[in-house]
């Protein structure tokens, strides 16, 4: 495992699936509303690359990197 | 083509932001609708400046304007907006309507274009692309958007709303017409067509549901309490007629202009059609550099905007190209990077009106591309004088003729 875990706002997300068409391993959508729903919390060390850039390409900036363990 | 009056400049707009700017004109020579909104930054237009044609509107340029623009509903809202500002059209749902009122339709639609919903209509998407491709493929050439471009999108919005296939000529006659026409009145008059022929659709259709986007809209009409009534209902058939018509068709024109005159880009995409992550990142990157809207906002309340001072009842274009070109946030922004990793793009806009069909937009480029390019690998741009091009709240080219060996 990474030292990274995702954090999603749901608020801000609009369902555009970029992060789920960059990484599928680690996001994905629900059904109803479109929105993110993350696979995991966690990045595993490998796909923590492809997590980044997911993050970086979400253009309502609904997802972020935060460290593991830290309660923001 | 524009000759729209000046109108007097409003006394808290100081000169050094006023920029004479055409919205809707074809400046002589243009090669590429592009090019004119390039021309503003490089000849250092204001990031926000006022133009007194098409009855005075605010322009922002850059990506960090529009992305707030977009996201601030509350301060830039989609009701009662248009260039020139117009009066009795109709409020289209849920688009033309913010939030709370704006849920009521969004979430209705939402269910129906999330990528897995979009997913499942791949084969008739795919069905659609080879009756078209049939039509021409042995032939030699075409024009890219009288038979294909411009079709594929009515097709789609016939099989959407469960619609008899015989109407297909029909719609694509008005949608057609709908992308030409420039003349104000004939289009108001095109848009009573389509209008009449929605409400006498949904007339006969409430007595025959099935699991399409129509009935959906019927069964919610006919909900007691839902508060939705029959007008809504057509406004937002309308609405899904015509926002995925000119923005699909202007797109894939300007994509297939590019690959025909660009042959590495051909041989890229045509080696990566089932790698989905190389295919996905490559339409974005087509996606970003070809986004053929401009959208409109009305300001809401005066306010400081970026140290400009708006005022309320305002009218803002925002032109998505020139936010995804902008250097501050895209690494040669200029360049088509097949391959490009950071791409935030605003090609669908942001926040609570963010283009719903987004999904089906990309499935229906991505689509076209698998089914075009092992059937016609190389083809070149037929260019005996320069392509129309027109301009305004879409952009693009009014035919785009192809040749190829047979």
């Amino acid at each position: 495992m990474s030292a990274m875990r995702v954090v999603a706002n749901l608020e801000l997300c609009q369902g555009h699936a970029r992060c789920a068409q960059i990484c599928p391993e680690l996001f994905t959508t629900d059904v109803e509303q479109g929105k993110v729903v993350l696979r995991q919390a966690q990045i595993p060390a490998d796909l923590e690359e492809q997590a980044r850039l997911a993050v970086a390409n979400c253009p309502e900036g609904a997802l972020r990197l935060a460290r593991s363990g830290s309660g923001s | 083509m524009s000759t729209s009056q000046l109108t007097p400049v409003p006394p808290h707009v100081p000169p050094h932001l006023v920029l004479d700017f055409d919205f809707f004109a074809v400046p002589p020579g243009l090669r590429d609708p592009f090019d004119k909104w390039q021309a503003l930054v490089d000849t250092g237009a204001p990031p926000i400046f006022w133009s007194p044609r098409n009855g005075g509107h605010w322009t922002f340029l850059g990506y960090d304007a529009i992305r707030e623009a977009y996201r601030n509903h509350e301060s830039f809202s989609n009701r009662h907006q248009s260039i020139p500002k117009t009066e009795g059209w109709p409020v289209l749902q849920p688009n033309g309507v913010d939030p709370p009122e704006h849920s009521k339709f969004r979430n209705l639609l939402t269910p129906l274009f999330t990528p897995a919903a979009i997913a499942s209509l791949q084969g008739e998407i795919r069905r659609r692309t080879r009756v078209l491709l049939d039509t021409f493929v042995a032939e030699g050439h075409c024009d890219f958007v009288a038979q294909f471009s411009g079709k594929l999108p009515t097709g789609l919005f016939i099989h959407l709303m469960g619609m008899d296939e015989g109407r297909l000529g029909e719609f694509i006659a008005l949608a057609d017409f709908f992308m030409r026409v420039e003349d104000p009145a004939a289009k108001a008059q095109n848009a009573r067509e389509i209008y009449g022929l929605l409400d006498e659709f949904f007339r006969a259709k409430t007595a025959h549901l099935g699991d399409d986007i129509a009935s959906l809209l019927i069964r919610t009409r006919d909900t007691p309490g839902s508060g939705v009534s029959h007008e809504e209902v057509i406004n937002c058939a309308f609405l899904l007629f015509v926002a995925g018509l000119d923005t699909v068709t202007s797109t894939m024109t300007c994509i297939w202009r590019y690959l025909a005159t660009t042959t590495d880009a051909r041989r890229q995409i045509a080696g990566c059609l089932s790698q989905p992550n190389e295919l996905n990142r490559a339409i974005e990157e087509l996606i970003r550099f070809y986004a053929v809207s401009s959208i409109y906002r009305r300001v809401t309340r005066d306010m400081t905007f970026k140290g400009v001072t708006l005022k309320e009842d305002e009218m803002v274009v925002l032109p998505d190209n020139l936010a995804n070109r902008d250097p501050a946030v895209f690494d040669r922004p200029r360049e088509i990077d097949l391959g490009r990793k950071l791409n935030p793009h605003l090609t669908f806009g942001l926040g609570v009106h963010r283009c719903i069909g987004s999904h089906l937009a990309k499935l229906e480029i991505s689509t076209a591309l698998q089914e075009w390019l092992p059937r016609i690998p190389d083809f070149r741009l037929v260019e005996r004088e320069p392509l129309k091009i027109f301009a305004g709240p879409v952009m693009g080219f009014r035919s785009l003729p192809l040749a190829w060996e047979v």
